[in-house]
């Protein structure tokens, strides 16, 4: 039984802890929003918040949450900033088919809660672990921009 | 039979462990690299020993005039440490574009040594600045050269029962270096070439020289012969002939022989300049 804290809840997991970490989040607890693209690292969409850093989920294994805090995409977009960044992305066309979306939804979560502006390049530097497919970076980038202006204005 | 976890609470509890484990084992740290190994059944039957939280691997502080980074280290951890930019600066500003930020939070140096890949960014920069591995095991503690370290593709002076417990980097004053990572992309890449270079010029001619170089050779290495060529003040031809005995680049997926070598050059002959 392994012991950790998910979404601000104690949970325990009884799996085997060499188990991908990204897949006891989605078949032993439930929580789908975290999606698996690669399972290498590569493309982020399996991205949540380690102790408070965004880390690939994939890449990890159930013993290394073992006592440690985990935030999902589905804790991030009920926070007043992840509703921020939700309504930045629609309202940029930014979600194409939403499978990147959730690793870049946490990705932006983390680079705004951390002081990170609309500076492109920037944006640009804090998104380079997560991969899209078929939006296109542009309009992901507008929508970043536009989100951190709204939670710079308080902007609901 | 498939892959077991094995949870330790210290460095001699890891060794108890190991040395009683009958069959394959691996130490598992951040994972970055070891569960790529898993998923593709590369690493089976093994016993994973998880090194991940032992505090004796972690930290990173300064010694009798060195820099000592616990393997355990992660790449995010090195990035932001006050200590390494006050002391080893082409380390922490040579990473920024170490995989990803995301990668970047679990990945960790001692796992990148380990893992021995030729193209690891962090051992060229590490030879430039003259690290030593600080190895570790049941019979005591040993320091050997990063230069020294690599015997062959993915082989190493690490032996059975030992654990790289630091790199250690000697803190120099008054010196110059240089980066390049060659690849297709900025991040989330793997070097076509990276060169790290640390010296020291006056009136444009170098008086001291490390060059080190990956992804040319079977493993990173120095280039002892281009260095000389180089602090003695030697032609391009020269530097070029020195280079053509020291590298051995390959044509595989990511670029071709040719290409590796004339980078190298270019970047060598940028140095010197």
């Amino acid at each position: 039984m392994i012991k950790f804290n998910l979404n601000g809840k104690d949970v325990s997991v009884d799996a085997d802890p060499l188990k991908s970490l990204v897949r006891v989040i989605r078949e032993d607890l439930g929580m789908t929003g975290t999606k698996i693209g690669c399972a290498e690292g590569e493309c982020g969409a399996c991205t949540v918040l380690f102790e408070g850093k965004p880390v690939t989920s994939c890449t990890m294994n159930l013993i290394h949450a073992e006592g440690k805090e985990i935030k999902t995409v589905e804790w991030v977009a009920k926070s007043k900033l992840g509703e921020i960044i939700k309504t930045a992305f629609y309202e940029e066309n930014a979600v194409q088919c939403g499978f990147c979306f959730p690793g870049f939804m946490v990705s932006t979560y983390y680079y705004i809660s951390n002081g990170g502006t609309d500076d492109k390049e920037s944006i640009k530097k804090a998104m380079s672990g997560n991969v899209c497919r078929c939006t296109g970076y542009e309009k992901i980038i507008s929508a970043i921009q536009r989100a951190c202006k709204d939670a710079g204005r308080g902007v609901k | 039979m498939s892959n077991s976890l094995v949870r330790v609470a210290s460095l001699s509890d890891l060794f108890e462990k190991s040395g009683a484990c009958q069959g394959s084992y691996y130490y598992l740290a951040g994972g970055t690299d070891l569960n790529v190994q898993i998923n593709k059944q590369m690493i089976k039957d093994s016993t994973l020993f998880f090194i991940g939280n032992l505090s004796e691997l972690k930290g990173i502080e300064v010694k009798n005039d060195e820099l000592l980074i616990g393997a355990g280290a992660s790449f995010g951890q090195i990035i932001d440490s006050k200590l390494v930019k006050a002391n080893a600066c082409l380390l922490s500003d040579a990473l920024v574009n170490f995989a990803s930020p995301l990668l970047q939070n679990t990945a960790t140096i001692g796992g990148n040594i380990a893992n021995g890949s030729p193209t690891a960014d962090a051992t060229p920069i590490l030879l430039a600045l003259d690290a030593q591995v600080e190895m570790v095991s049941a019979k005591g503690s040993r320091r050997v050269k990063l230069c020294d370290y690599f015997t062959g593709y993915k082989k190493s002076v690490l032996a059975k029962g030992e654990v790289i417990k630091a790199l250690v980097i000697p803190i120099e004053k008054d010196k110059s270096s240089f980066y390049k990572k060659v690849s297709s992309r900025k991040s989330l890449t793997i070097a076509k070439v990276s060169l790290a270079a640390v010296y020291s010029k006056s009136g444009g001619k170098f008086d001291s020289l490390r060059i080190a170089v990956g992804s040319l050779n079977e493993y990173a290495r120095r280039l002892p012969k281009v260095e000389k060529v180089l602090l003695s003040g030697g032609s391009d031809s020269e530097m070029k002939a020195a280079l053509q005995k020291e590298i051995t680049p390959i044509t595989d997926l990511r670029s071709d022989a040719d290409y590796r070598f004339d980078v190298t050059y270019n970047l060598i002959k940028a140095l010197g300049e």
